[in-house]
């Protein structure tokens, strides 16, 4: 009885092991992924739409609309690459600061808004650059809300 | 023998009784203040525009939390962590036992253009006195006035904690010889009207250089690398370089920075982040033209090459980055940061 006691804890300590140990690649590899996304896909777009919005870029509604579908493509994924140990410091190249896991809802929050506010700002390109300036201007509201609670950047 | 110990003992006491002359703190006089009604939509003003909230403002939670509880509620309480020490940033609102409820006008012009305290206590320069010293007399009139109509908060805050031997207060004096002379901003009669407010409001109540230019050994601001880049004051990493060089904003236009100021984006697709998230909230209530003439200041800044060097290992990793790829690697490729 014993024996059989110790077996199945061994197995059942296995089996938490296995689902929680994460190794440190699958961490790193985290951190890389999220940092693809801001730097090459919404960073881009986002400058794009500045570009346009300030008149360094001309208007253009496809362009632009499609800047915004890139950023909508980003959040639903994003929050999916923060495992518990990945804060800054934790990974190399982490911005990420300990309040994401501490109210790990909010941050899913904070990320539908972007999802919410790129859709707006890709439907108000349609309407014209008036619109979109203040559509754009909406979601980098939520870009900045973000980072100001979850991002700890290095002032370079 | 007799004679080298006096001659030494009399040595120690001139030393000392220069120290004493040296350190004495500098008042201002009563007739230093002009006539003036004081305004107060222009104390508040100056009160956005010198971000007395994101120091004196109760934090939120902990005493380093960068977010406060209520701009206008200036109990004090947050701390500082600094190379000399942890400072705990005063109470200023009205409240008379706590707070500075007891300063007359003159008490508070007194502090900010001679970084002295209405008991002759002489105030360390975290309270960037350095630069709010060069505000006009009105302007400080009216923040006065404006301060004094925030709610009072009884909130008693801790001594500072300074390791010896910044913790001689007294020693600030000399420092205060050097880099204090109470003067206000003198306008360039050859530039604009737009120039000069823009230097007004970077120099005086913006502060800008307390962070933005590299220090000396004593911790005074090295002028001819104004706004150069420096360390962070307040933990790792550096304060980007402001001038118009390729190393600063060389490659921004006016509109660039007026964007930055007003929205808080930056112009390769980030947004602002770090201590100057709330600085940008400040200046995005401020005027637009006063936007552009900080615009227009900077970008008529001498350009400047970085004060502070860029880390090696930052220099590492942009070999890396640009470093042919495909040779017998795993075929992954580096991603390329626009930074």
């Amino acid at each position: 009885m014993q024996k059989l006691m110790l077996v199945i804890c061994a197995v059942a300590g296995l089996a938490t092991y296995a689902t929680l140990a994460i190794s440190a690649e699958d961490l790193a590899a985290a951190v890389k992924e999220r940092r693809h996304l801001m730097k090459d896909i919404v960073g881009p777009a986002a400058k794009l739409g500045n570009q346009m919005v300030k008149g360094d870029v001309p208007f253009d509604a496809v362009k632009a609309a499609k800047a915004m579908n890139d950023i909508n493509g980003v959040p639903d994924k994003y929050v999916t690459l923060f495992p518990k140990g990945t804060e800054k410091g934790a990974v190399p190249d982490s911005a990420a600061k300990p309040a994401i896991w501490e109210d790990f809802d909010k941050f899913k929050a904070t990320a539908a808004k972007l999802k919410d506010a790129s859709a707006k700002a890709a439907g108000a390109a349609a309407q014209g650059k008036d619109a979109f300036t203040v559509a754009f201007s909406d979601m980098t509201k939520v870009c900045k809300e973000c980072h100001e609670s979850f991002r700890e950047k290095e002032e370079k | 023998m007799r004679r080298a110990l006096l001659a030494l003992l009399a040595l120690v006491l001139a030393g000392a009784i220069l120290f004493y002359v040296l350190t004495v703190p500098v008042t201002l006089p009563a007739s230093a203040l002009p006539a003036h009604t004081p305004d107060l939509a222009n104390g508040e003003y100056m009160f956005t525009a010198g971000g007395c909230a994101e120091c004196h403002a109760a934090p939120a939670k902990k005493c380093d939390d960068k977010k406060t509880q209520d701009k206008t509620v200036l109990a004090g309480g947050r701390c500082l962590k600094t190379p000399y020490g942890v400072f705990h940033v005063p109470n200023i609102s009205p409240d008379k036992e706590t707070g500075i409820g007891n300063w007359t006008t003159l008490d508070f012009v007194t502090a900010i253009k001679r970084g002295v305290a209405p008991d002759g206590e002489h105030l360390y320069p975290a309270f960037p006195y350095p630069s709010y010293q060069r505000m006009t007399y009105e302007d400080l009139i009216d923040l006065k006035a404006y301060l004094d109509t925030l709610p009072a908060v009884k909130n008693e805050v801790p001594e500072h904690e300074i390791r010896f031997p910044f913790n001689i207060r007294r020693a600030l004096g000399l420092w205060q010889k050097l880099y204090v002379d109470g003067k206000g901003f003198t306008a360039d009669p050859k530039a604009s009207a737009e120039l000069n407010r823009g230097a007004y409001l970077v120099q005086g109540p913006g502060h800008c250089g307390e962070c933005h230019s590299p220090r000396n050994l004593l911790g005074g601001i090295i002028a001819s690398e104004a706004f150069a880049g420096a360390r962070n004051p307040e933990g790792k990493g550096r304060i980007p370089n402001i001038t118009p060089s390729d190393d600063g904003i060389g490659d921004w236009s006016k509109a660039d920075i007026v964007d930055l100021l007003e929205t808080g984006n930056l112009p390769d697709g980030d947004v602002v982040g770090g201590t100057m998230a709330a600085v940008q909230d400040n200046m995005a209530k401020l005027t637009d033209e006063d936007r552009k003439a900080i615009a227009a200041y900077l970008k008529a800044l001498p350009p400047l090459p970085d004060a502070v060097p860029k880390p090696e290992k930052t220099k590492d990793e942009d070999e890396k980055h640009t470093a042919p790829a495909g040779e017998g690697g795993n075929g992954e490729q580096e991603h390329d940061t626009p930074e």
